[in-house]
């Protein structure tokens, strides 16, 4: 039996260091594909037997991304691009790239020039999700992904494997949801640690991600709970992966306690229900979604969502971190500003990308946020 | 050009330009007389299929259309501002938050239209769109009505999406029936669908004569006139102005004269949205040197040519921005072909992201193809503040070296 600490030291290494996941399962001899952000149907690859991998960028310098994207592209379409060119993902069988936003669809143009060894490979979903054209459509578009990476891959589809993953999947969300629900009652773990937890499975075969996150709980469940003098925070965003501002959160005495971010929970809220067809499951698994920037929602549920959240979790307050460029968070920005002030539940913004190397103003956020909040 | 022309188009009423302000001012006149008569009224975008709204008779306003004239009149920075102060990024498409300022602000002199009851969004053109009307939506609390148009990543379009931006198109048709109580006919739309055939094709004709060495245009005249074919393609009167603009250039080709009121020395493709605050620069800079816009993709965003519902669906999902890098880099090598440019100013619009997110690769793309020099700018469609005169001037000398030069590359 692990200890804690042995546990997060190994969700540590695999967040640390994808590259080295990447290498090791090539080694293997598995194939893997990149998976761009926000939703890539995850469960088509793992079904096939190929390695489903995050690409959501990386904080670095931006180079070779330059000759393509204008500075005003998000740093994370602006990263995932320089990684494909820096040869940091040679070796992929394909990526797979959805688009949901102006950014992301710009991303795979670009893509087909920039990295012309690692095939693209669009995943078109509707906007108009809730309808039955709308069911039909996607599950074309996932038909079209199945198509392109047999292409591709060589690796033949079958319904009842996907099934199979499906069920990998969905207890994987399962036990993720568990997780973070159980988190804010162990507050000596770090907001780096948490962050670690996700950032992760992004990397990870998913049953194996279960495996790890199971055993954390059981060790978890042995320890002593802990909760008293933190401040409890939610955060939302795109993506809160940065080891200087996750720092600055623990200095200042704060702990996560729930997340509505793009890359941590917004991706386990929602199964694939058990329905005959598998594919049909998928649909419905992503028509079911909602209160994220990314997907149509005439009503504005997300700011009502984030503040039930907080009352839920007791939180002390929420910190939007905002992507730079990202228009679907800039404009959901103003609506989450509102309910939250409605609600008057003390929220703070912080301006993140992934070129960021000066985190002072975000350290005076936080402090004068932390103040107030004690 | 004469003197005698020049008063003609400014009093004459059979003029295209008069035709064409008339146009412009009956639609935001038309649209207040239906709000004061209790009518409900929508907001729309300006590749929402219309029509839609037309064949129903519904009157409706352009967001778009609006935010340009705020801007060309010297407001889009105070009306961005407007909207920064309520917590929109400065970074988000100037457009959007013109419109967010003036849906908040309901009265501004430079451009006012009535407040709508309901709102159409395509989102053809970009996602950004999608965020825009739905703040809209909610800050106004109205109805919106969504035709979901994905970016097509092939070439051609795909069954699959034909037949699920089709059942969109019923759909909101359904909904906009409820809405405003009025019915769809087959007969009208067959009308509107004449209307807006005919306008589209004189449209493309009066566009065509950039063709003519030295063209017989301004090729900034375009940008003004494209408010009509994207706010009243669906009527006779449209039709009948374009069309007197085609007669007009053909009468110019004839008689050796022209709205380019230089000599023509170089005739350049235009990549872009133009800068309305800065119209007068942007335009200077090129004129001052001898340079023609002759090119744009406007000549083919608003020919909207086709023979029955199922071509209009087809023809709305292969708007500019819902095409992938081949099929727009393809269309901007036809174009640079037929009008005979030497060069291409591409507009590096801070504003949208789809437009300018693959115009570095694409722009050498269609420069090597067609051997031209491809230099770009920094700008904005609505935010004076993105926008530097001296680099403009500065990339357009560049420009004008590099076609001296007979280089192609890029800057
Ligand atoms: S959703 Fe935002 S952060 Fe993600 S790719 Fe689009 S613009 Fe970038
Ligand atoms: S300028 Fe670009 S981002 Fe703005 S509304 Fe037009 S297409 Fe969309």
């Amino acid at each position: 039996m692990r200890t804690v600490n042995e546990i997060f030291e190994q969700f540590g290494k695999a967040a640390g260091h994808p590259e080295h996941m990447m290498k090791q399962y090539l080694k293997d001899g598995k194939k893997v594909v990149l998976c761009a952000p926000v939703y890539t149907p995850e469960e088509i690859i793992h079904s096939m037997g190929m390695v489903p991998f995050g690409a959501w960028g990386a904080d670095k310098e931006i180079e070779g991304a330059k000759r393509y994207f204008p500075a005003f592209i998000c740093s994370i379409m602006q990263s995932i691009l320089d990684l494909g060119i820096d040869g940091t993902y040679d070796g992929a069988t394909a990526i797979v790239i959805p688009s949901l936003c102006d950014s992301l669809k710009v991303l795979g143009e670009n893509w087909k020039y920039a990295v012309p060894g690692i095939p693209f490979i669009p995943m078109t979903y509707p906007q108009n999700r809730k309808t039955e054209a709308g069911r039909e459509f996607t599950k074309n578009s996932y038909k079209r992904v199945i198509k392109d990476l047999e292409k591709y891959s060589g690796e033949k589809f079958s319904m009842k494997s996907l099934a199979e993953s499906n069920k990998v999947y969905n207890n994987h969300n399962h036990a993720m949801r568990r997780l973070s629900d159980m988190l804010p009652d162990y507050d000596f773990i770090t907001p780096k640690q948490r962050s670690d937890i996700f950032k992760s499975a992004f990397f990870m075969m998913k049953e194996e991600h279960t495996a790890l996150v199971e055993e954390l709980m059981e060790a978890l469940e042995k320890t002593e709970t802990k909760q008293n003098s933190k401040i409890r925070v939610i955060t939302t965003g795109i993506i809160a992966d940065n080891s200087d501002l996750l720092s600055i959160l623990e200095e200042n005495n704060m702990v996560v306690v729930g997340d509505d971010i793009a890359n941590e929970s917004r991706q386990y809220r929602v199964d694939a229900p058990c329905i005959e067809d598998a594919l049909d499951s998928l649909v419905e698994k992503f028509v079911s979604m909602d209160n994220c920037s990314v997907l149509y929602d005439m009503d504005k549920k997300r700011g009502d969502h984030i503040v039930n959240m907080a009352a839920e979790k007791k939180a002390d307050g929420i910190i939007i971190l905002m992507t730079k460029f990202c228009d679907p968070e800039e404009f959901d920005y103003v609506m989450l500003k509102k309910a939250f002030e409605k609600a008057r539940i003390p929220f703070v913004t912080i301006e993140v990308d992934r070129q960021m190397v000066n985190y002072q103003q975000a350290n005076t956020i936080i402090q004068t946020f932390s103040d107030m909040l004690n | 050009m004469s003197e005698e022309v020049k008063k003609a188009k400014t009093v004459d009423p059979n003029s295209a330009k008069y035709m064409l302000n008339k146009i412009i001012e009956d639609h935001y006149a038309g649209l207040k007389i239906a709000k004061d008569n209790g009518e409900k009224i929508g907001w729309c975008a300006s590749n929402f299929p219309q029509e839609i709204y037309e064949t129903l008779g519904i009157k409706v306003g352009y967001p778009e259309n609006q935010a340009a004239a705020i801007a060309a009149r010297g407001a889009g920075a105070k009306l961005c501002e407007v909207s920064e102060s309520d917590g929109y990024s400065n970074d988000i498409c100037a457009y959007a938050r013109i419109s967010l300022a003036y849906a908040k602000l309901k009265d501004v002199p430079e451009q006012n239209m009535p407040l709508p009851d309901f709102l159409l969004c395509c989102n053809n053109i970009c996602n950004c769109m999608i965020k825009w009307y739905e703040n809209l939506s909610k800050e106004l609390n109205i109805p919106l009505i969504l035709i979901d148009i994905p970016f097509n990543p092939d070439y051609e379009l795909s069954d699959s999406e034909f037949n699920y931006v089709k059942a969109q198109f019923l759909d909101a048709i359904r909904q906009l029936e409820e809405i405003t109580g009025k019915k769809w006919d087959n007969d009208k739309f067959k009308e509107v669908m004449e209307n807006s055939k005919r306008a589209s094709r004189a449209w493309l004709k009066a566009t065509s004569y950039t063709q003519y060495e030295p063209s017989p245009l301004n090729g900034f005249d375009l940008l003004n006139h494209m408010a009509v074919a994207v706010c009243s393609r669906g009527k006779k009167e449209s039709g009948e102005a374009f069309e007197q603009l085609a007669k007009e250039y053909e009468q110019s080709v004839k008689d050796g004269t022209s709205t380019f009121r230089a000599e023509e020395k170089y005739r350049i493709l235009f990549e872009g949205i133009a800068c309305w605050p800065h119209l007068r620069a942007t335009s200077q800079g090129l004129k001052s040197r001898g340079m023609n816009m002759v090119g744009t993709i406007y000549t083919q965003a608003f020919g909207f040519d086709y023979e029955d519902f199922d071509d209009m669906i087809r023809r709305y999902c292969s708007v500019p921005n819902a095409i992938n890098l081949e099929l727009s880099r393809d269309k901007r090598i036809d174009i640079i072909k037929n009008t005979k440019t030497q060069g291409a100013l591409v507009h590096t619009n801070r504003s949208c992201k789809l437009w300018s997110g693959f115009m570095y690769e694409m722009s050498r793309q269609f420069g090597e193809a067609c051997h031209i020099p491809v230099v770009s700018f920094d700008g904005d469609q609505a935010d004076p503040r993105n926008f530097s005169e001296a680099q403009y001037d500065t990339r357009v000398q560049g420009l004008q070296e590099l076609i001296d030069a007979g280089r192609g590359g890029s800057i």
